[in-house]
């Protein structure tokens, strides 16, 4: 990876957003038009300083433009898919103010996929777990090492990300599991399962048709991982309907439990984007209430989404001990089945109106240019029932 | 009916926008030109582009498909006076 150097005119956005995290006083200037900024914006795990300008004033009227700038301040441009933030820097760097442009813009920064290594406290463990965080969208997936064997949870679109992930790992890729049939991004399962020769796992669940040759996802099955190496580890199905009804958690050794869009630390999955807000409400209250219930409190919660970046833990990693989420999450505060639907139906809000096309390409119903696929994917993830500070 | 046309079908921002200033920069008062873009954002920037310049006025949007099936978006400009 590059490193960054004062007069470089450009910035990764690993670079960027490792800066940002660690404090740096850096000066965002958002270079999109109303619309774009309106919808979505960079976040770091601290605030961010950042002005908006669009680009087109810049092409308008330079001078006054620099004139809104603060000075003496690490300026970084960002637009929507890195061209008009290099013009932009080009004009400023002419007037003598040092700025960098963000490479590939927020389609860059959508798609940015940040590898988290999480602790593993669990007697002889041999095995490691890596949740990959899609800092853009807010998606998780997770990419699960034991011997020279590993599993991909829930991958995204990038799929050479993930085989060349695990290369550097020892590994080659053995299983790719998603949780369930995503609505909020195009999964990268299908295909990746297909690159590597592996099965792909997935429930849809009653009602839907899938059209990936898929293998069967039953509850209580087991998958033994790294014994070719003599290290196993056990990943046990658990099914949990409920966002959709062939919703799937994983249990990883132990006491590691990948729960997709079941449970998130702040909040649970919302049942509605199938549109049957009532019966997949009361299924999520079953998975809730009985499946889950009776998990030990030091099980650790790994969602496959998370709303904002105040849900990063201090690791880096979203995650959270069932323990803590048991009293913490409003929704798993409800003990009535009734008053659990009527609650969810109150946090109806409408679905982006690309969902339905990603669940038809991930289905195998529909298939999607990759150009395409990143408008679908522009902005956060919106899974989460009651995640109130999502982008609108 | 237009004046001149721009084709920027295939091109990203910023050049559409920086190519219409300079059609409209060397236009006359009342001339319309007619921009062809392909950049789904083209719409909203044409929007704020319009409302901040000096010289154009954006006077309609609508989408094409080209024989594709792809969308072309069409933004009809003004040279003010």
């Amino acid at each position: 990876m590059a490193s960054v150097t004062p007069d470089s005119g450009s910035v990764t956005v690993a670079e960027l957003l490792a800066r940002a995290d660690a404090g740096e006083p850096l000066l965002v200037l958002d270079v999109r038009n109303d619309e774009e900024w309106q919808a979505w914006r960079l976040e770091g795990r601290r605030p961010i300083e950042t002005v908006h300008i669009p680009y087109f004033d810049f092409i308008e009227d330079p001078v006054a433009c620099q004139r809104r700038l603060p000075r003496q301040r690490d300026i970084v441009a960002v637009c929507a898919q890195g061209g008009s933030s290099v013009m932009v820097v080009d004009t400023l760097r002419d007037a003598g103010i040092p700025a960098q442009s963000l490479v590939g813009g927020m389609v860059a920064y959508g798609e940015y996929l940040q590898p988290v290594r999480v602790p593993v406290d669990e007697a002889g463990a041999t095995w490691e777990l890596w949740q990959i965080n899609r800092r853009g969208k807010g998606c998780l997936s997770y990419v699960i090492r034991a011997g020279r064997e590993a599993i991909v949870v829930d991958p995204s679109r990038d799929v050479a990300w993930y085989e060349a992930f695990v290369r550097g790992l020892g590994a080659s890729i053995v299983r790719v599991l998603d949780t369930h049939v995503h609505a909020d991004h195009v999964s990268g399962g299908p295909a990746l399962a297909a690159r590597i020769g592996a099965p792909y796992w997935v429930k849809a669940g009653e009602g839907f048709e899938c059209k990936h040759a898929i293998a069967p996802l039953a509850d209580g099955q087991k998958i033994e991982l790294g014994g070719d190496a003599g290290g196993t580890l056990d990943v046990r199905i658990m099914a949990a309907p409920g966002h959709t009804p062939g919703s799937s958690a994983f249990l990883v050794g132990r006491r590691h439990l990948l729960t997709g869009d079941t449970l998130f630390v702040k909040s649970v999955g919302r049942p509605d984007l199938g549109g049957h807000a009532v019966e997949w409400g009361r299924a999520l209250f079953h998975t809730l209430r009985e499946r889950f219930a009776t998990l030990p409190d030091n099980t650790v919660v790994l969602p496959a989404h998370y709303a904002g970046p105040e849900e990063i833990g201090a690791d880096g990693v979203v995650s959270a001990p069932f323990g803590i989420l048991r009293r913490t999450v409003p929704e798993l505060q409800i003990r009535d089945e009734q008053t659990f639907i009527r609650a969810m139906q109150r946090a109806v809000k409408p679905a982006p109106a690309t969902y339905d096309e990603v669940i038809r390409v991930n289905l195998g119903l529909a298939t999607v240019d990759a150009e395409k696929a990143t408008e679908w994917e522009l902005g956060k993830n919106q899974c989460a029932a009651g995640a109130t500070h999502a982008s609108p | 009916m237009a004046n001149r046309q721009l084709d920027v079908k295939g091109l990203k921002c910023p050049v559409p926008i920086v190519r219409a200033k300079k059609e409209i920069d060397l236009m006359q008062a009342g001339d319309v030109l007619e921009v062809l873009a392909t950049d789904p954002g083209s719409v909203s920037d044409f929007q704020g582009w319009a409302k901040t310049s000096k010289l154009a006025v954006l006077k309609e949007q609508r989408t094409e498909k080209d024989s594709t099936g792809k969308d072309v978006y069409v933004h009809i400009l003004e040279r003010k006076g």
